[in-house]
């Protein structure tokens, strides 16, 4: 496989790739970084992607994989939890700020655990099948169903809350 | 859209029960502006999640040029490989086919007289050794004999 043949299958996710990143790891440096990880990844590993069924599936379950790992270093490691909470605080502030509309969603989507949040950006953001998000996540189809409900359901209590407080 | 069909679509959504069509078709309905007034709290929610889905990175992923690169490497080494040989070869050619002059011609004729000379001396020498191992086999005879 070459280089444009690669790009060409890999490439048209790759924004599917960064948002699933920036879901994960809030700051748009890092999700930049953890794409050009997984593409350097898929690269090493090229000849392989062909026996994909979908190397999009591919991509993301890798992506994720990736961006879990790094949470998890993350926390291991307290500076960076430091540095951590300053970024998301940052982030949050300026959200507060464009906050009256829509992009409460994706401020209360940070609050969701993560795999509610992972299921919820293939479903909802995404818009994958149920037997996709299953084949990326290994997880069954009810499973996801049901985490995803929780999910949409913790989103929906929050913004009622928001929005009756911006009504009255 | 009939108000009853949205409802009841938007409650089985909060159940995880809808296809994409009908999120699609709720996204639509929320997107528009005749959202009735009890439900204008959802409108955030489908045009939020519609919105995140238009965010793009900014940055260029990068590839090492592997195709290129090892190329040029492979021309190297050949390259290095060919200037070496050919060194070799050379040299050896040279040391072969130059004359010696009559110094050195002289000097090989000193040493091969030498070694000779050596040799003889080595070979004296050796038959000495030999008389020294009967010598040997004295001390172990006189050894079992007298322990």
């Amino acid at each position: 496989m070459n280089q444009t043949e690669f790009l060409k299958t890999i490439l048209p996710c790759k924004d599917k790739l960064y948002r699933l990143a920036k879901r994960l790891l809030v700051s748009k440096d890092e999700a930049e970084d953890a794409v050009q990880e997984v593409f350097l990844k898929l690269w090493k590993g090229r000849d392989k992607i062909k026996n994909y069924k979908s190397p999009e599936a591919f991509a993301i379950t890798m992506t994720k994989n990736y961006c879990l790992d790094r949470l998890k270093s993350r926390q291991a490691s307290n500076l960076k939890i430091v540095h951590n909470n300053f970024k998301n605080s940052e982030n949050i502030e300026r959200q507060v700020e464009a906050n009256e509309g829509v992009e409460l969603v994706t401020k209360i989507m940070k609050t969701l655990p993560e795999k509610q949040k992972i299921i919820m950006q293939l479903r909802d953001i995404e818009q994958f099948e149920f037997a996709e998000i299953s084949q990326m996540l290994e997880i069954n189809e009810t499973a996801i169903r049901v985490a995803l409900s929780r999910a949409r359901k913790a989103v929906r209590e929050q913004l009622i809350k928001q929005y009756n407080y911006g009504v009255s | 859209m009939e108000l009853a069909k949205i409802e009841k679509v938007l409650d089985a959504y909060f159940e995880g029960e809808t296809t994409l069509t009908e999120e699609k078709m709720l996204r639509e309905y929320f997107s528009g502006t005749n959202v009735a007034p009890h439900l204008e709290a959802y409108k955030n929610l489908f045009v939020g999640l519609k919105n995140a889905q238009q965010e793009v990175s900014e940055k260029e992923v990068i590839l090492p040029e592997v195709s290129n690169t090892s190329n040029r490497r492979w021309w190297w080494s050949v390259a290095a490989s060919v200037v070496i040989v050919l060194g070799v070869v050379g040299l050896q050619f040279s040391a072969n086919t130059n004359q010696l002059t009559s110094e050195e011609q002289q000097a090989l004729t000193e040493f091969n007289k030498t070694k000779e000379t050596l040799l003889l001396l080595s070979k004296s020498f050796n038959k000495g050794t030999g008389e020294l191992a009967v010598l040997g086999e004295f001390t172990i005879a006189k050894n079992k004999i007298l322990k």
